[in-house]
């Protein structure tokens, strides 16, 4: 039975994902880039509590963070689509435990939202990416995957270690 | 007077025992008549390393700019005061600076902003300039009871009309999500070269006149469909902790 959605405070953890995207100082990050918050609490969550939770959970926490950023991109799709991929991982396979493979997923599924940005980008520019949006679109990308894979290994294994305790499978 | 012991050498062994004596007078007398040149050179060489450094340089430039900034404000009341003369400013508008505090920035991910402490309550609205210390940093895209986003100059998509004040050209002012925003023109051979200062119209509306706001720092003549330059923004977002939201 998948139970985390049914925690009130387990939920209620959903909460940090925004206020530390608000809260991240400057400093924090590779070249400025700050790391991609949403993923690293996104994934532990799609894994524990499967499918139709982590695209629901993606959907939330998309408009949420539509809300908190300048008009033009959405993270909607994005989010959407790794809750799911994400959900059907932790259901199907043998459970995700080693710290590297929650790194490569988190790595894998920044360069998917980072993708969608810069498609998004792509169509509203008439299908024509200006070099100079080009250049800063690949290095934001890059700088994103690579601080998130690096946070991911430790944050992402210790949520996943709260929350197994709280569901048992 | 008593025999010396050894006579005829006496006067020229005391000249000799008092001469480095003599010498050291001479030299006194030399440092006194050259008002202490060599005592002051090396007075100098010995304390070179604890010479007043970038805090007494920091005080005269905060004189300079202060002095800067009194002619400033008198140039303006005096600009004021033509406008009003030109008709230019409407009547009864109250124009005023909110100043707000940074409470989040996010100049260098996907969205170039920053979240500001005060909002609609303290009269911010949409579209106002946001101003921090050496010229515009963007304009206000949303506005919460007490809080407001700003949307920086290098958001991609982001366009100003803007004005270089040396050829006065007009040229549009784009983002590009990196650092560096790009200034394109409109006509074809703009005189336009590195070190140009790039600031709001004077005739501007939508945005407050004469307001500085980048330095051309390299131009691609070549470019299509017309020239372009890539811009520093005077006012850097990753830095500011206050900015001034100028209200309409």
């Amino acid at each position: 039975m998948n139970r985390l959605h049914r925690q009130p405070i387990c939920v209620a953890s959903a909460l940090m994902v925004p206020m530390a995207i608000l809260a991240t100082p400057p400093w924090f990050g590779l070249d400025g880039v700050p790391p991609c918050w949403v993923v690293l609490w996104l994934l532990p969550w799609a894994l524990v509590d499967g499918p139709v939770s982590g695209a629901l959970a993606g959907l939330a926490l998309g408009l949420v963070l539509d809300g908190l950023t300048l008009d033009g991109l959405t993270q909607v799709p994005g989010l959407l689509v790794l809750g799911w991929w994400w959900g059907r991982l932790g259901r199907r396979a043998s459970p995700v435990q080693r710290s590297f493979n929650l790194g490569l997923l988190a790595l894998l599924g920044t360069g998917v939202l980072g993708l969608t940005m810069m498609l998004q980008l792509l169509i509203r520019g008439g299908g024509v990416l200006e070099p100079s949006v080009q250049a800063w679109g690949f290095h934001t990308l890059l700088c994103q995957i690579l601080v998130t894979g690096v946070l991911a290994p430790m944050l992402v294994s210790f949520q996943l270690l709260i929350w197994r305790r709280r569901v048992p499978q | 007077m008593a025999p010396s012991l050894r006579p005829g050498t006496n006067r020229w062994q005391v000249f000799g025992r008092l001469a480095p004596w003599l010498l050291l007078m001479t030299g006194l007398l030399l440092v006194r008549f050259s008002k202490g040149a060599g005592f002051v050179d090396a007075y100098a060489l010995l304390t070179r390393p604890f010479w007043p450094g970038s805090a007494q340089r920091e005080w005269v430039a905060t004189a300079a700019d202060l002095e800067q900034r009194a002619r400033l404000s008198l140039l303006e009341q005096d600009n004021q005061r033509l406008r009003e003369l030109l008709d230019l400013q409407q009547r009864g508008e109250t124009r005023r600076d909110v100043a707000a505090a940074v409470i989040s920035r996010r100049p260098r991910d996907w969205w170039q902003q920053l979240e500001l402490s005060r909002g609609g309550l303290d009269g911010i609205a949409k579209d106002d300039a946001v101003l921090g210390p050496g010229g515009l940093l963007g304009r206000v895209a949303s506005v919460t009871p007490a809080t407001s986003r700003v949307k920086l100059l290098t958001a991609p998509g982001h366009s100003i009309g803007v004005w270089l004040p040396r050829s006065r050209q007009h040229g549009l002012l784009v983002g590009t999500g990196a650092t560096r925003p790009e200034l394109r023109f409109i006509i074809r051979d703009p005189d336009v070269r590195p070190g140009d200062l790039v600031s709001t119209s004077p005739a501007s509306t939508l945005l407050p006149p004469n307001l500085p706001v980048a330095v051309v720092q390299s131009v691609d003549l070549q470019a299509v469909p017309s020239s372009t330059a890539v811009v520093q923004l005077i006012a850097a977002p990753e830095a500011i902790d206050w900015v001034q939201v100028r209200t309409r």
